[in-house]
Protein backbone atom coordinates (compact mmCIF):
# COMPACT_ATOMS: atom_id res chain seq x y z
CA UNK A 1 0.00 0.00 0.00
CA UNK A 2 1.40 3.33 -1.11
CA UNK A 3 2.53 5.57 2.12
CA UNK A 4 0.82 8.99 2.20
CA UNK A 5 2.48 11.97 1.63
CA UNK A 6 3.68 13.92 5.08
CA UNK A 7 2.66 17.81 5.42
CA UNK A 8 5.83 18.97 5.29
CA UNK A 9 6.80 17.07 1.95
CA UNK A 10 3.67 18.50 0.66
CA UNK A 11 4.01 21.76 1.70
CA UNK A 12 7.82 22.07 0.30
CA UNK A 13 6.31 20.88 -3.33
CA UNK A 14 3.94 23.57 -3.09
CA UNK A 15 6.44 26.20 -2.42
CA UNK A 16 8.36 24.55 -5.04
CA UNK A 17 5.63 24.81 -7.40
CA UNK A 18 5.28 27.58 -6.90
CA UNK A 19 6.69 29.76 -10.11
CA UNK A 20 8.57 32.99 -9.50
CA UNK A 21 6.83 35.59 -12.10
CA UNK A 22 9.32 37.58 -14.64
CA UNK A 23 8.45 41.44 -13.56
CA UNK A 24 8.05 41.77 -17.58
CA UNK A 25 6.94 45.35 -17.07
CA UNK A 26 4.49 44.67 -14.95
CA UNK A 27 5.82 47.37 -12.21
CA UNK A 28 6.43 49.95 -14.68
CA UNK A 29 2.85 49.47 -15.37
CA UNK A 30 1.50 49.85 -12.21
CA UNK A 31 3.33 53.08 -11.54
CA UNK A 32 2.68 54.64 -14.87
CA UNK A 33 -0.65 54.72 -13.06
CA UNK A 34 0.19 56.03 -10.04
CA UNK A 35 -1.17 59.44 -9.37
CA UNK A 36 1.70 62.24 -9.78
CA UNK A 37 3.23 62.80 -6.65
CA UNK A 38 1.86 65.60 -4.33
CA UNK A 39 4.38 68.11 -4.25
CA UNK A 40 1.81 71.38 -4.95
CA UNK A 41 -0.76 70.31 -2.29
CA UNK A 42 2.30 70.50 0.09
CA UNK A 43 3.77 73.48 -0.96
CA UNK A 44 0.22 75.45 -0.72
CA UNK A 45 -0.12 74.17 2.59
CA UNK A 46 2.70 76.56 3.75
CA UNK A 47 1.61 79.46 1.56
CA UNK A 48 -1.87 79.06 3.20
CA UNK A 49 -0.35 78.70 6.72
CA UNK A 50 1.95 81.84 6.34
CA UNK A 51 -1.31 83.82 4.53
CA UNK A 52 -3.60 83.11 7.45
CA UNK A 53 -0.61 83.78 9.94
CA UNK A 54 -0.10 87.53 7.79
CA UNK A 55 -3.90 88.32 7.94
CA UNK A 56 -4.17 87.08 11.75
CA UNK A 57 -1.23 89.59 12.81
CA UNK A 58 -2.30 92.73 10.20
CA UNK A 59 -6.19 92.20 12.12
CA UNK A 60 -4.92 92.06 15.47
CA UNK A 61 -2.42 95.11 14.79
CA UNK A 62 -5.46 97.39 12.71
CA UNK A 63 -7.81 96.19 15.99
CA UNK A 64 -5.67 97.44 18.39
CA UNK A 65 -4.55 101.18 16.51
CA UNK A 66 -1.46 99.50 17.10
CA UNK A 67 -1.02 100.75 20.70
CA UNK A 68 0.43 97.22 21.63
CA UNK A 69 3.33 97.20 18.79
CA UNK A 70 4.82 100.82 20.16
CA UNK A 71 3.90 100.06 24.04
CA UNK A 72 6.58 96.75 23.19
CA UNK A 73 8.98 99.07 21.17
CA UNK A 74 9.11 101.35 24.08
CA UNK A 75 9.56 98.76 26.57
CA UNK A 76 12.66 96.89 24.37
CA UNK A 77 14.25 100.13 24.37
CA UNK A 78 14.75 100.39 28.19
CA UNK A 79 16.30 97.04 28.57
CA UNK A 80 20.16 96.57 29.06
CA UNK A 81 21.51 95.44 25.24
CA UNK A 82 22.78 92.62 26.09
CA UNK A 83 19.78 91.05 27.52
CA UNK A 84 18.57 91.96 23.56
CA UNK A 85 21.74 90.13 21.89
CA UNK A 86 21.06 87.13 24.58
CA UNK A 87 17.22 86.68 23.42
CA UNK A 88 18.27 87.62 19.87
CA UNK A 89 20.72 84.38 20.11
CA UNK A 90 18.26 82.18 21.91
CA UNK A 91 15.94 82.63 19.22
CA UNK A 92 18.54 81.90 16.48
CA UNK A 93 19.03 78.26 18.42
CA UNK A 94 15.81 77.65 18.61
CA UNK A 95 14.78 78.49 15.27
CA UNK A 96 18.06 76.58 13.98
CA UNK A 97 17.35 73.66 15.92
CA UNK A 98 14.06 72.96 14.38
CA UNK A 99 15.34 73.70 10.83
CA UNK A 100 18.02 70.75 11.97
CA UNK A 101 15.21 68.44 13.24
CA UNK A 102 12.92 69.18 10.44
CA UNK A 103 15.84 68.46 7.92
CA UNK A 104 16.85 65.17 9.10
CA UNK A 105 13.28 64.01 9.48
CA UNK A 106 12.86 65.01 5.68
CA UNK A 107 16.02 63.20 4.59
CA UNK A 108 15.70 59.03 4.46
CA UNK A 109 19.34 58.58 4.22
CA UNK A 110 19.63 59.97 7.88
CA UNK A 111 16.46 58.26 9.08
CA UNK A 112 17.37 54.76 7.46
CA UNK A 113 21.15 55.30 9.25
CA UNK A 114 19.31 55.85 12.66
CA UNK A 115 17.26 53.05 11.95
CA UNK A 116 20.52 51.14 11.65
CA UNK A 117 22.36 52.14 14.26
CA UNK A 118 19.28 51.35 16.91
CA UNK B 1 21.31 47.07 1.95
CA UNK B 2 18.34 46.40 0.74
CA UNK B 3 15.37 48.38 2.69
CA UNK B 4 13.40 46.60 3.88
CA UNK B 5 8.95 46.65 3.63
CA UNK B 6 8.38 49.30 6.71
CA UNK B 7 11.56 51.17 5.17
CA UNK B 8 10.29 51.56 1.82
CA UNK B 9 6.71 51.95 3.08
CA UNK B 10 7.57 54.87 5.48
CA UNK B 11 9.42 56.30 2.30
CA UNK B 12 5.92 55.87 0.16
CA UNK B 13 4.27 57.64 3.41
CA UNK B 14 6.36 60.57 4.00
CA UNK B 15 7.86 62.00 0.89
CA UNK B 16 5.24 59.99 -1.89
CA UNK B 17 8.55 58.53 -3.18
CA UNK B 18 7.53 56.72 -6.37
CA UNK B 19 10.90 54.44 -6.45
CA UNK B 20 10.72 53.57 -3.31
CA UNK B 21 7.18 52.06 -4.58
CA UNK B 22 8.20 50.33 -7.30
CA UNK B 23 10.98 48.65 -5.13
CA UNK B 24 7.61 47.36 -3.12
CA UNK B 25 5.75 46.00 -6.44
CA UNK B 26 9.19 44.38 -7.40
CA UNK B 27 9.70 42.55 -4.71
CA UNK B 28 5.78 41.40 -4.11
CA UNK B 29 4.51 41.34 -7.73
CA UNK B 30 5.36 37.03 -8.42
CA UNK B 31 4.14 36.04 -4.99
CA UNK B 32 0.62 38.41 -5.55
CA UNK B 33 0.59 37.36 -9.24
CA UNK B 34 1.24 33.72 -8.22
CA UNK B 35 -1.49 33.49 -5.65
CA UNK B 36 -4.33 35.42 -8.10
CA UNK B 37 -3.43 32.48 -10.82
CA UNK B 38 -3.92 30.35 -8.39
CA UNK B 39 -7.18 31.68 -7.93
CA UNK B 40 -8.62 32.63 -10.56
CA UNK B 41 -7.86 29.06 -12.17
CA UNK B 42 -4.65 30.34 -13.95
CA UNK B 43 -6.36 33.29 -15.91
CA UNK B 44 -3.65 35.10 -16.21
CA UNK B 45 -4.34 38.02 -17.63
CA UNK B 46 -7.52 38.20 -15.30
CA UNK B 47 -5.02 37.78 -12.84
CA UNK B 48 -2.53 40.39 -13.89
CA UNK B 49 -5.30 43.14 -13.91
CA UNK B 50 -6.54 42.18 -10.44
CA UNK B 51 -2.70 42.24 -9.17
CA UNK B 52 -2.54 45.68 -10.82
CA UNK B 53 -5.64 46.69 -9.53
CA UNK B 54 -4.35 45.33 -5.71
CA UNK B 55 -1.33 47.42 -5.98
CA UNK B 56 -3.21 50.71 -6.82
CA UNK B 57 -5.30 50.26 -3.85
CA UNK B 58 -2.35 49.18 -1.70
CA UNK B 59 -0.88 52.62 -2.77
CA UNK B 60 -3.99 55.03 -2.49
CA UNK B 61 -4.41 52.70 1.28
CA UNK B 62 -1.21 52.95 2.56
CA UNK B 63 -1.89 55.55 5.31
CA UNK B 64 -4.66 52.78 7.02
CA UNK B 65 -1.33 50.24 6.83
CA UNK B 66 -0.50 50.23 11.03
CA UNK B 67 1.98 47.98 10.83
CA UNK B 68 -0.08 45.85 13.16
CA UNK B 69 0.31 42.84 10.46
CA UNK B 70 3.68 41.74 7.90
CA UNK B 71 2.65 44.06 4.82
CA UNK B 72 3.00 41.23 2.63
CA UNK B 73 -0.45 40.15 5.70
CA UNK B 74 -1.95 43.20 4.46
CA UNK B 75 -1.21 42.81 0.89
CA UNK B 76 -2.74 39.51 0.25
CA UNK B 77 -6.29 40.23 2.06
CA UNK B 78 -6.36 43.52 -0.48
CA UNK B 79 -5.74 41.66 -3.24
CA UNK B 80 -7.93 38.71 -2.43
CA UNK B 81 -10.64 41.49 -1.67
CA UNK B 82 -10.11 42.40 -5.43
CA UNK B 83 -10.21 38.76 -6.20
CA UNK B 84 -13.51 38.44 -4.47
CA UNK B 85 -14.99 41.42 -5.68
CA UNK B 86 -14.44 40.46 -9.03
CA UNK B 87 -15.53 36.66 -8.41
CA UNK B 88 -18.63 38.25 -7.48
CA UNK B 89 -19.16 40.39 -10.55
CA UNK B 90 -18.67 37.55 -12.54
CA UNK B 91 -20.36 34.48 -10.92
CA UNK B 92 -18.42 31.93 -12.49
CA UNK B 93 -14.49 31.71 -12.91
CA UNK B 94 -12.25 30.73 -15.89
CA UNK B 95 -10.64 27.88 -16.97
CA UNK B 96 -7.50 26.52 -16.84
CA UNK B 97 -4.49 27.81 -19.46
CA UNK B 98 -2.79 24.81 -17.81
CA UNK B 99 0.30 25.08 -20.78
CA UNK B 100 1.14 28.92 -19.86
CA UNK B 101 1.24 27.75 -16.32
CA UNK B 102 3.73 24.89 -17.83
CA UNK B 103 5.94 27.18 -19.39
CA UNK B 104 6.31 29.63 -16.44
CA UNK B 105 7.36 27.09 -13.97
CA UNK B 106 10.88 27.32 -12.25
CA UNK B 107 13.50 25.15 -13.95
CA UNK B 108 14.76 24.06 -10.28
CA UNK B 109 12.17 22.58 -9.10
CA UNK B 110 11.50 19.17 -8.90
CA UNK B 111 9.40 16.86 -11.29
CA UNK B 112 7.75 18.79 -13.40
CA UNK B 113 4.98 15.63 -13.74
CA UNK B 114 4.77 15.73 -10.41
CA UNK B 115 4.62 19.73 -10.18
CA UNK B 116 1.83 19.47 -13.28
CA UNK B 117 -0.47 16.79 -10.99
CA UNK B 118 0.11 19.14 -8.08
CA UNK B 119 -0.83 22.75 -9.95
CA UNK B 120 -4.20 20.47 -11.61
CA UNK B 121 -4.57 19.05 -7.94
CA UNK B 122 -4.55 22.37 -6.58
CA UNK B 123 -7.16 23.94 -9.52
CA UNK B 124 -9.22 20.94 -8.27
CA UNK B 125 -9.69 22.43 -4.89
CA UNK B 126 -12.75 23.92 -3.87
CA UNK B 127 -12.00 27.81 -3.93
CA UNK B 128 -12.48 28.26 -0.17
CA UNK B 129 -10.22 25.19 0.65
CA UNK B 130 -7.65 26.66 -1.94
CA UNK B 131 -7.15 29.90 -0.71
CA UNK B 132 -6.43 28.61 2.79
CA UNK B 133 -4.08 25.84 1.33
CA UNK B 134 -2.35 28.92 -0.97
CA UNK B 135 -1.55 31.20 1.84
CA UNK B 136 -0.69 28.88 4.40
CA UNK B 137 1.56 26.01 2.92
CA UNK B 138 2.73 27.84 -0.25
CA UNK B 139 3.36 31.37 0.81
CA UNK B 140 3.98 30.62 4.66
CA UNK B 141 1.52 32.77 6.29
CA UNK B 142 0.55 31.29 9.76
CA UNK B 143 -3.25 30.45 10.62
CA UNK B 144 -4.50 33.43 12.37
CA UNK B 145 -2.44 35.74 9.34
CA UNK B 146 -4.41 33.63 6.62
CA UNK B 147 -7.98 34.15 9.04
CA UNK B 148 -7.44 37.94 8.58
CA UNK B 149 -6.46 38.00 5.02
CA UNK B 150 -9.75 35.64 3.95
CA UNK B 151 -12.00 37.05 6.86
CA UNK B 152 -12.92 34.23 8.30
CA UNK B 153 -12.28 32.32 11.91
CA UNK B 154 -9.21 31.12 12.82
CA UNK B 155 -11.11 27.30 12.96
CA UNK B 156 -12.60 27.78 9.60
CA UNK B 157 -8.87 28.63 8.19
CA UNK B 158 -7.27 25.37 10.22
CA UNK B 159 -10.52 23.07 8.74
CA UNK B 160 -10.03 24.21 5.44
CA UNK B 161 -6.09 23.85 5.19
CA UNK B 162 -6.42 20.35 6.61
CA UNK B 163 -8.99 19.45 3.98
CA UNK B 164 -7.59 20.72 1.32
CA UNK B 165 -4.23 19.25 2.61
CA UNK B 166 -6.04 15.65 2.57
CA UNK B 167 -7.21 16.12 -0.74
CA UNK B 168 -3.90 17.24 -2.40
CA UNK B 169 -2.47 14.11 -0.22
CA UNK B 170 -5.43 11.80 -1.74
CA UNK B 171 -4.64 13.09 -5.28
CA UNK B 172 -0.91 12.84 -5.02
CA UNK B 173 -0.45 9.51 -3.40
CA UNK B 174 0.55 7.79 -6.57
CA UNK B 175 3.87 9.98 -5.81
CA UNK B 176 4.16 8.74 -2.89
CA UNK B 177 7.12 9.78 -0.25
CA UNK B 178 10.60 10.64 -1.98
Amino acid sequence: MEEMIQDDQLDRQLREAAPYIDDDGFTARVVSKLPSPGRAPRSMRGIILVGITAVGSAIAYAISGGRFVNEAIIRLSTFPIWILLVFAFGCGLIVGACAVIAAIRKTPEVRDLGRLQS
Amino acid sequence: MALTDADLVARVLLDDDHHAFAELVRNHQSSVRGLLRHLTRTDVTLADDLAQETFLRVYKNLRTFRGEARFSTWLYRIAYNCFREEARKRKELVGIDEERLQTEQDPQTTDPALRHDLMHALSLLPLHERSAVLLCCQNGLSHDEAARVLDIPLGTVKTNVLRGREKLKRTLAAWGPS
